[in-house]
């Protein structure tokens, strides 16, 4: 137990409370993701975006959600809880790494980010454009890498926020039932135990009312319990090892009672969701020389997601829904300096299990095996000319192989300018729900869902038994799924203008082949219809993404970044080039849809904007202003014509801003209050899952020794 | 410009109902008839508009035909269906000819995909389609085939932009037709709108036409 007297020696002295990390020293910054290996921001050759854990606690940020829509080019979507847009592709197209290992549990490819936690994050790496070549499926878009915090001496981190909202009447009441209220607390303590390094991570967040059914106008206050839990043990073993265990545990209980109107009928309802996730990423890392390292990676994780629906007119009736997910790998990872070159070369193997009431039977598990191998040679050609090659294959048992090559370079003529240039490729393999989803929806029509695996199988049954008033050209089409493919290139250029400003500019074109769509295939005898999944479209997306970082004194920090994007389907495109697309004139009467009409893909701003502004009184003290623009999106086709255009159901455009400050109470002390969306931005039809304005106040506590070292 | 506008309210008793609740659909029948130049545009012609919905929360109408001269832009009472005075009938999605299976006359029909000011003569190499009712129509059924399309999420039919009916009317002559809009106002309700708004306002068409009444191919 002596190792815990440290903690009560801490009170004692007195500690600076926040280490200065300077936002104009990033290219400094050592990231992992790009590469695979530890390297300088300033050296990578493709677009990387850096969150660090400072930024993230004076945003106020609880969950992996809110910092990431703070962020330029990033576009968070509404359904099937949160996700993500990269590059203007969808939130299935982006992997979720922590520590380098993929989070699992998507609902119709999205992965909640509100289900993630930020504590015991160090940082966040975001890599844009395809990273195949070096983590497999579902990099297409790019990467979210979230960075376990590593051991640096003892120390003790509690914190204690409470929030409220009303969206209705504007501000909410402390304490006050009508109100939306919100309480989260932290404890992270970092300790060693007989030359274990031990830190441990507690988070819990109660919030009321963040969640809002879709195409509902109805508020449903939701009570939300969750609950992460992190563990790190590290240790060296011998001169040359060390050995790392990253556990992490999340909990999400949901509960909500609502009221569905269908044809003047009201049906209440009385829902639980339970969401559980486990990871365990053993890591040995052995270096047997300084030319020469090996990294050794275990990796298990689980998913489960319950969710019971009762309706409390009928109580016999009752909606179940399961969904796990596990995935194991193990991996290999040799780091080689070989002269100048530096060489990544790894091998792994990946199973993955899935089991659901959304597929044919909840006992029957679906199964898939994957081996890869992914190698990288970055190599300076000459001084100022570095060049990266990688690629990667894997083997799918049950699709055909992917291999994914990438070429990367980055030419600095001086130290004040770089650029960058990379083209690479990315895949997604189908998922188990395109697979073998095998869903209808009984309430909204009737309508029936299934995977590209038993759609055939169930539509002839239908078919035999005089089922099916009707097949589809797109049943034709249905065959075994082919993974979905993208090429990306990304050409930038940074720039220290003088030395208090800081320039990244970058453009981006992605081109995506057979992307998996759902289809109507069929239709039932009673009119409800059928759909299933089929490589049909190509699509691409292009854009400009800026940032600027501005820092007039060291009081101030000013930034802004933009993207412009454009997104298309290559046939639909074509056709509105060739004028053979319709929308309608204001007197309802048919005319040729121009280029400007063509909006492209669904859900996605043309432009986004975020600005943000931090003023430091003096040191410990802060001031934070963000704000964050979107510029309106499409939801759907409402003009019958079939493609999205500028006369579509659409959500306006809006801006939020979110505020925080902070204040030093004493050495060990800080209060932090904020309110996060100040205009009360809501949109119930279009961001169900966007809170109402929140005004919140945080009490951290923070003790350390390593500045008592100093 | 001559500008002509004939409005018509017409009370008809052809739906019986005794067991249904009253339908107050039978008050709606009104529809007004717009004729700027060559084009003719009729709004809000009620076509077999629900009058309930069954034990499955379907709805369902009277199963009635509204019949429809584009010689003379008038509505033809239920009586005249086995004449040559109707060119259209409408109920709900259907749309029929008066040819065949359907009527006496000599109709036809069928979908030209393109604007309807682009469409100045009917090609000579036309092929016109009849009914073979209950089977097929000359003007498909069906969503995405021929005028309109429907999305089973949203209950929401609209009309496809650029797609023109090409009709031979009873007596022979040429006629095209664009559908602009199938509910009450000429305005498709908001996907999020209510099932009971999008249920009593549909079945009202709304569309314009030009008929060419000497016969030839021109418009």
């Amino acid at each position: 137990m002596q190792r815990f007297c440290f903690l009560i020696s801490f009170l004692a002295l007195n500690l600076s409370l926040f280490a200065q990390a300077d936002s104009l020293r990033s290219l400094e910054e050592v990231v992992v993701t790009a590469t695979r290996q530890e390297r300088r921001m300033g050296n990578v050759a493709i677009p990387v975006q850096l969150i660090q854990k400072k930024q993230v606690l004076e945003a106020g940020s609880l969950r992996l959600r809110d910092i990431l829509q703070e962020q330029t080019g990033l576009q968070l979507t509404s359904s099937f809880g949160t996700g993500v847009q990269l590059q203007g592709l969808n939130p299935e197209h982006t992997l979720i790494l922590l520590d380098g290992q993929p989070l699992v549990g998507r609902t119709s490819g999205v992965l909640d980010l509100s289900r993630i936690s930020l504590i015991g994050i160090k940082r966040i790496e975001i890599v844009k454009g395809p990273s195949s070549s070096l983590y497999g499926s579902e990099a297409m878009a790019g990467v979210i890498n979230l960075i376990s915090e590593p051991f640096k001496g003892p120390s003790i981190e509690t914190s204690l926020r409470y929030g409220v909202a009303d969206p209705d009447r504007g501000w909410g009441v402390p304490f006050s039932k009508s109100s939306f209220q919100q309480l989260d607390a932290t404890v992270q303590t970092s300790f060693s135990v007989k030359k274990w390094n031990i830190i441990q991570s507690y988070n819990f967040l109660y919030t009321e009312g963040i969640s809002f059914r879709p195409y509902s106008t109805d508020r449903i206050p939701r009570p939300i319990h969750r609950l992460t839990h992190q563990t790190a043990f590290q240790k060296q073993i011998g001169e040359r090892g060390d050995f790392r265990l990253l556990f992490r545990f999340n909990q999400d209980q949901i509960k909500q009672e609502f009221s569905v109107r269908n044809n003047g009928l009201v049906i209440d309802s009385y829902g639980r969701e339970l969401n559980q996730e486990f990871n365990i990423q053993p890591t040995y890392t052995h270096r047997f020389s300084n030319r020469l390292r090996l990294h050794s990676r275990g990796y298990f994780t689980r998913y489960s997601g319950d969710q019971q629906l009762r309706f409390i007119q009928k109580p016999d009736s009752l909606y179940l829904d399961r969904f796990e997910q596990r995935l194991i790998r193990i991996e290999e990872q040799l780091d080689l300096k070989k002269g100048n070159a530096d060489f990544v070369i790894g091998a792994g193997l990946q199973w993955e299990q899935a089991w659901s009431t959304r597929y044919d039977a909840l006992t029957n598990r679906k199964q898939n095996e994957v081996v890869y191998a992914f190698a990288q040679w970055e190599q300076p050609l000459f001084e100022k000319l570095i060049s990266v090659i990688g690629f990667r294959y894997d083997e799918n048992r049950l699709f055909a192989g992917a291999f994914t090559p990438k070429w990367a370079l980055r030419f600095n003529p001086s130290s004040k300018l770089s650029f960058h240039a990379s083209v690479g490729q990315g895949f997604k393999a189908p998922d188990f729900r395109q697979l073998y989803l095998n869903f209808t929806n009984n309430a909204a029509g009737g309508y029936s869902v299934f995977g590209a695996q038993d759609a055939l199988r169930v539509i002839n049954q239908l078919q035999r038994n005089g089922q099916i008033a009707e097949l589809k050209n797109d049943f034709y089409l249905l065959q075994s799924l082919q993974p979905e493919q993208s090429t990306g290139i990304n050409l930038g250029v940074e720039w220290k203008g003088f030395q208090k400003m800081q320039t990244q500019f970058n453009v981006f074109r992605n081109d995506i082949e057979s992307l998996i769509d759902v289809r109507q295939v069929a239709t039932r005898v009673d009119g409800s219809q059928l759909f299933s999944y089929i490589n049909v479209n190509r699509a691409f997306t292009q854009g400009a993404e800026i940032n600027i970082s501005l820092q007039p004194s060291s009081q101030w920090n000013l930034q802004w970044g933009y993207q412009w994007l454009q997104t298309g389907d290559k046939e639909e495109w074509q056709r509105v080039k060739k004028g053979l697309e319709y929308i309608r004139d204001a007197s309802g009467a048919s005319v040729v849809m121009s280029r400007i009409d063509y909006v492209g893909l669904p859900n996605r701003s043309k432009h986004q904007a975020q600005f943000k502004l931090r003023y430091q009184p003096a040191e410990g003290s802060f001031l934070y202003l963000r704000l964050i623009y979107r510029s309106r999106w499409t939801i759907a086709n409402s003009n019958g014509n079939g493609v999205h255009d500028l006369q579509d159901e659409h959500a306006a455009g809006f801006v939020q801003a979110n505020i925080s400050g902070g204040v030093t109470l004493s050495s060990v002390l800080q209060l932090q209050a904020g309110i996060d969306n100040l205009f009360n931005y809501q949109d119930l039809n279009y961001m169900p899952n966007f809170q109402g304005r929140t005004v919140y106040l945080t009490l951290r506590h923070h003790i350390n020794q390593q500045k008592n070292r100093k | 410009m001559k500008k002509v506008a004939i409005f018509f309210t017409a009370l008809i008793g052809l739906v019986a109902c005794e067991k249904n609740p009253p339908a107050k659909t039978t008050d709606l029948r009104a529809y007004a008839v717009e004729t700027v130049g060559k084009i003719t545009t009729v709004r809000n012609l009620p076509c077999d508009t629900i009058i309930g919905t069954n034990a499955q929360g379907q709805p369902y109408g009277a199963g009635k035909y509204s019949f429809f001269s584009l010689e003379t832009g008038q509505w033809i009472p239920n009586v005249d269906s086995n004449t040559n005075r109707w060119d259209l009938a409408f109920s709900g999605t259907i749309i029929r000819v008066n040819n065949q299976t359907s009527g006496p006359g000599f109709g036809g029909a069928f979908v030209y995909s393109g604007a309807f000011d682009a469409l100045t003569a009917v090609p000579t190499d036309s092929v016109f389609r009849v009914d073979n009712h209950p089977i097929s129509y000359a003007i498909t059924r069906g969503s995405g085939k021929a005028w309109y399309t429907y999305d089973g999420p949203t209950n929401l039919l609209t009309p496809i932009p650029g797609r023109t009916l090409v009709i031979k009317t009873a007596s022979g002559k040429y006629a095209k037709v664009e559908i602009l809009n199938y509910y009450r106002g000429g305005t498709t309700p908001s996907a999020t709108a209510a099932d009971s708004i999008k249920i009593r306002d549909q079945r009202f068409f709304h569309f314009r036409y030009t008929y060419q009444g000497n016969g030839s191919l021109q418009f």
